[in-house]
């Protein structure tokens, strides 16, 4: 890593963020929207010199490094105590939008097998991530891949705006707010936004069913490579793919949260851990902002998003029914 | 030890890091974050 290079990108961050909080302060609005707000406002005015991108490019990173230090706020025995049903919410909403998405792609609208297929494996697992893990392993053309990934842009950018409003309506408790955005929402950085936006401990659990949805990714594209490399006649892969696409800071959350719970860290350690957490993720939404691009999102076909909006509404419906029944 | 032969270890530093995928930096970040906090008594304010 060429610090030089970084280092203004880093410091716009870090500006944005002083700036988030500051303006948080005074006009009562959660820091992290406001973040993410900055980032949009200055890519869609002023835009981001060329100087400043691979230092704003590291904002995924923060972003895995604030999820890592969330461990240490999680408490084992709650994990274990809910763990369950969630994880069956997770593991059921996820399947129920995958095969949505790929019926209404394949047998209702007609687009193309690939296209459908990156579109259901960003809307039921990662955003984004999930399309390019998914792309590669399908060999997907670079044109069906950027649509996916503009349509899933889409989908973060409004649902950052109405969750937030959704959940405040239907004055939802922080448990159901957080697991809703979690099973329900496509990218990581907006759901773990919109959770801590609501409250610390909608945060905590939106970020826990987010982290439990992104740890299906492996299976997902373990499955997609070896659909069409058999429609294809060509080579299975091997279930390496599996941990090669596992997301690893899953890991690193873990980690922590067996250190928090067996009571290593005192009260003031972990009062540090999570100031430390809530600026890193300041940091990487003034980052995320700046990846909402109007133009990216214009690229959007209407066909493609029709069919993300169908399962989305459909999904998210559901899977707040069942969590107000649960919680 | 002189400037000079700390270069070569930093160079290494770099390499490794850069080799390492994303996800396993942000374990990284998180992990000297935990020790700074912890070993350091590096009290972090909001």
């Amino acid at each position: 890593m060429n610090g030089s290079r970084l280092l203004p990108g880093l410091l716009t961050l870090c500006l944005g963020a002083i700036l988030a909080r500051a303006l948080a302060a005074s006009l009562g609005f959660s820091h992290l929207l406001l973040a993410i707000a900055l980032g949009f406002v200055a890519t869609n005015t002023v835009g981001v010199p060329d100087r400043l991108e691979p230092g704003i490019a590291t904002h995924k990173l923060w972003l895995g490094g604030g999820i890592v230090l969330m461990g240490a706020s999680i408490s084992l025995e709650t994990v274990l105590e809910v763990g369950g049903p969630v994880l069956l919410l997770v593991v059921g909403v996820t399947t129920t939008t995958l095969l949505t998405v790929e019926l209404l792609a394949r047998n209702v609208f007609g687009l193309a097998d690939r296209l459908g297929s990156l579109l259901a494996a960003g809307a039921s697992i990662c955003g984004v991530s999930a399309v390019v893990a998914v792309a590669g392993a399908v060999r997907a053309r670079e044109e069906q891949t950027a649509y996916a990934a503009a349509t899933v842009l889409l989908f973060d950018a409004i649902t950052i705006v109405v969750y937030p409003i959704v959940g405040d309506l239907l004055n939802l408790s922080g448990t159901v707010f957080g697991a809703w955005a979690g099973v329900s929402m496509f990218s990581t950085g907006p759901v773990v936004a919109v959770g801590f936006a609501h409250s610390e401990v909608a945060g905590q659990w939106a970020t826990m069913t987010k982290l439990s949805r992104n740890a299906l990714i492996g299976v997902v594209v373990l499955a997609y490579a070896s659909y069409y490399a058999r429609e294809a006649g060509g080579r299975r892969p091997s279930v390496r793919t599996l941990w090669d696409e596992f997301p690893k800071f899953v890991l690193g959350f873990l980690a922590l949260a067996v250190v928090a719970s067996a009571g290593v860290l005192s009260s003031a350690q972990l009062n540090s851990i999570e100031n430390a957490y809530n600026w890193l993720f300041v940091l990487a939404f003034v980052g995320l902002g700046t990846e909402i691009r109007l133009s990216d999102l214009r690229n959007t076909g209407a066909t493609p998003a029709l069919v993300v909006l169908l399962a989305f509404l459909a999904t998210s419906a559901l899977s707040l029914t069942v969590l107000l029944a649960v919680f | 030890m002189s400037i000079d032969g700390w270069q070569p270890a930093t160079g290494t530093v770099t390499d490794r890091w850069r080799d390492l995928e994303r996800d396993w930096q942000s374990v990284l970040v998180g992990a000297a974050t935990v020790a700074l906090v912890s070993l350091l008594e590096l009290q972090i304010p909001w």
